[in-house]
């Protein structure tokens, strides 16, 4: 401790140095909390939303091509099967034309609480569901995005169907997803006073399986149930069908991380490569240190102390940084179809860690070299140097 | 008295290890900033350089884009008969009718995404100016033919000439290629329109409508004539609005990776400069014996700064032959990138780094060795000889 002020003392020798190196970092920490915050959010998501006995069943071809309805019976009556809802995209915009701002489909009532337990959402929420045909559920992240409370009444345009509908929120889904669902009920006789005879078909049915055992084989259960029939399904797991329904993103991400890895990389040479100057700069004092009679161990603990406080400071303050922004990012950004949970931006403390242990790497590992070579040099060798 | 110009050239050889440190962070720099931008510009490329002023798409009121819209044959009769259409050499109207189904593809890695398929009409071609096939022919109409866009092309299993796309309910025969600038469309595939209908049970036979107006004042009376229809509550739109309105999705990405750009580079700038105020501010002493020997300030400043820019010029050309190495490894490894589009289907990049974007990578080199340099070069010019040489 008693080198402490020897320390500080050297980090003000040089201040512009110290700053460029000190923001340098700051910069690059900032720069892969951020990143981070990507994967963590599709991770998160997957913990959030998915659960591990709800299975997806969709057509085969395509998830925009329907099922018949009939189906969804049909899966429910499967045996080990203990819910099943039949899901339609409704595409319904909000406020700006023709631009869905959060995901919302038309779904049975009477079945929510029983395939989305894990959603957690209030029973009484859920009987209100059921009695209300204009009701409407709404996940966390749309009710604050809009300042919706329970009771309000909204009005959601379909880019899918000639139609509006008048909606009255009535429940609200407790874990931050952008959701919502609508009465299939509701949606199913507007088309038809509409004129267009009704849904009729379904879009992706879940079904929850009472035996996480048996969820494979009631997967090839299912499929086996619509082998030659017009609409050929596909069954998998509720996480197999988000991950590849985000699957694109993966190239992108890959490539991001390439790039942030890339300038990591040139950050530590650049720490490293001033350190070095630093020290290759103090040689002659190194000398005389050593001279009168310090040893190795504290030349090489205060320079390597120094590399270690200025990284840790300015991690730090990337971290800060971090937090700031991605709280800020979070609640400017909307469900995005482009980047979905990869635009969470949530700094998970997972991440606020991994960006101080870079900090710190970078310190480690730029201060290790130079008082190592600074500490072994001969102590003639470097007096030679003084004088 | 210049001094000579073989003295910083030199000196580059005199210190070879801190000089290939201060390349080395400048070829980073550079590597790390071509490929954001190259990732910028084909982003760009391919959502903004999609449509034509000329052309128009009719969709229904309401809905956002082609994969959700729905057109009937009826609608489609009317229309084709407004005025103001362009025609072709056969007198036909340039009105092409399409039908935008999303079916899962397979990518090589075994991936499973949403590609869009355009069902169309022979008209298409004539209609989409930009569009052209590269290889093979134009699918003929009910014979289980696609021709495959550029960009899906390297995607997916099957999308090869000669090969057979799983799509929808059946195969298809892939008979031709095209391209189209690296717009979205190269990211389709293109198939009869009849059959894709049939394929995916579409009572409507149509999605939405292209169509080419015969002159640049046409444009706007066939838009009002389509929107006040009361038949059947259509609405147009430029072709290139209404791709500006799908990249407007597009944009949080686009602003994430621009955001990452400046970010890398700032700090890739402070650390570079860093290294090249330190290299210069290493030869304090030698600056004090060129002004103790007679030479003037502006001479050491120049000749510092000279080797600080050619630095910088050897660091961008180590930089640019890597990162363009390192484009063809990612195109190796990754095959072609892809976001999702407004559709819920896949939009394929292929990362291209253009002229431009080495070009500001150059810029931004010299840059940092120009101000890298001025700096500390500066300083130790304007010291007094006598206190630099104590320093020797």
């Amino acid at each position: 401790m008693k080198f402490a002020p020897f320390v500080f003392a050297n980090l003000r020798r040089n201040p512009l140095r110290t700053l460029l190196t000190a923001s340098a970092i700051l910069l690059a920490v900032l720069l892969v909390c951020i990143l981070l915050t990507m994967p963590a959010g599709l991770d998160g998501f997957f913990e959030r939303v998915t659960n591990n006995t709800r299975i997806s069943v969709h057509n085969k071809a395509g998830i925009v091509y329907q099922m018949p309805y009939s189906f969804t019976r049909k899966v429910r009556q499967l045996d080990g099967v203990a819910a099943a809802i039949s899901q339609s995209w409704f595409g319904g915009a909000f406020e700006e034309e023709g631009r869905v701002s959060f995901p919302n489909f038309a779904v049975e009532a009477e079945h929510v609480g029983s395939v989305y337990p894990d959603y957690n959402v209030p029973q009484q929420q859920l009987e209100d569901f059921k009695r209300y045909r204009d009701g409407m559920i709404v996940g966390q992240a749309t009710m604050k995005k809009y300042g919706w409370k329970i009771g309000d009444r909204v009005t959601l345009r379909s880019t899918v169907y000639p139609l509006n509908l008048d909606l009255r929120v009535v429940g609200e889904i407790p874990n931050s997803t952008p959701v919502a669902w609508i009465n299939r009920e509701y949606l199913d006789q507007a088309l038809k006073s509409a004129g267009r005879g009704g849904l009729g078909v379904t879009g992706v049915i879940w079904a929850r399986v009472s035996d996480p055992n048996r969820v494979n084989e009631i997967m090839r259960a299912i499929d086996e149930m619509s082998r030659n029939s017009e609409s050929e399904t596909a069954t998998e797991t509720e996480k197999s069908f988000f991950s590849s329904f985000f699957g694109s993103l993966q190239g992108f991400a890959r490539i991001i991380l390439l790039v942030t890895g890339l300038v990591a990389l040139c950050i530590v040479f650049i720490a490293a490569n001033t350190a070095s100057m630093g020290v290759r700069e103090r040689a002659p004092e190194i000398a005389v240190l050593k001279a009168i009679g310090f040893s190795r161990r504290v030349i090489f603990g205060t320079i390597l102390a120094e590399a270690v406080l200025l990284s840790s400071v300015a991690g730090g303050l990337g971290v800060l940084v971090a937090l700031g922004l991605t709280r800020m990012l979070h609640q400017a950004s909307t469900w995005n179809q482009q980047l979905g949970p990869l635009a969470s931006f949530m700094l998970t403390p997972a991440v606020l860690i991994q960006g101080l242990f870079l900090a710190l790497f970078v310190g480690m590992l730029a201060g290790i070299a130079p008082s190592f070579g600074a500490a072994r040099k001969p102590v003639v060798q470097a007096l030679h140097e003084v004088f | 008295m210049a001094l000579p110009l073989s003295y910083p050239l030199r000196n580059i050889r005199a210190r070879f290890a801190r000089t290939l440190m201060s390349i080395g962070v400048v070829a980073l720099v550079v590597v790390a900033c071509t490929l954001l931008l190259g990732l910028i510009s084909s982003l760009k490329r391919t959502v903004v350089s999609t449509g034509d002023p000329m052309t128009l798409v009719v969709l229904r009121k309401g809905s956002g884009n082609d994969g959700s819209s729905q057109v009937g044959l009826d609608a489609y009769r009317d229309v084709r008969f407004f005025d103001g259409i362009a025609r072709n050499v056969k007198d036909l109207p340039l009105v092409s009718p399409e039908l935008v189904v999303q079916p899962f593809a397979y990518t090589k890695e075994g991936g499973r995404e949403n590609l869009l398929v355009r069902g169309v009409d022979a008209i298409a071609l004539e209609v989409h100016s930009d569009v052209h096939i590269t290889s093979g022919r134009m699918f003929n109409p009910s014979s289980g033919e696609a021709i495959v866009g550029k960009g899906a092309m390297g995607r997916y299993r099957g999308a090869q000439l000669g090969e057979e796309l799983q799509i929808g309910h059946r195969k298809w025969r892939v008979v031709g290629l095209f391209e189209s600038n690296g717009s979205s469309f190269e990211s389709e595939v293109w198939a009869d329109v009849r059959e894709l209908a049939a394929d995916a049970k579409r009572i409507f036979p149509y999605s939405a409508l292209r169509l080419r107006a015969a002159t640049p004042a046409a444009i706007e009376p066939l838009i009002q004539r389509i929107n006040d229809d009361p038949r059947h509550a259509l609405e147009a739109q430029r072709e290139t609005e209404y791709y500006e309105k799908q990249a407007e999705s597009a944009n949080t990405l686009y602003l994430l990776v621009v955001g990452i750009a400046i970010l890398a580079g700032t700090g890739a700038c402070f650390g570079a400069a860093n290294t090249m105020y330190a290299a210069v501010q290493a030869r304090t002493a030698e600056i004090g014996t060129l002004r103790a020997l007679g030479f003037s300030r502006g001479t050491i400043l120049r000749s510092f700064q000279v080797e600080a820019v050619a630095l910088a010029i050897v660091g961008f050309a180590v930089g640019a032959l890597l990162t363009l190495g390192l484009e063809k490894v990612i195109a190796l490894l990754l095959g072609t990138l892809a976001f999702g589009s407004a559709s819920f289907t896949t939009n394929v990049i292929s990362l291209r780094i253009g002229v431009r974007d080495l070009a500001f990578s150059f810029v931004l080199a010299i840059v940092i060795g120009f101000i890298g340099g001025l700096g500390p070069a500066w300083r130790a010019a304007r010291m007094r000889p006598i206190e630099a040489l104590r320093k020797a």
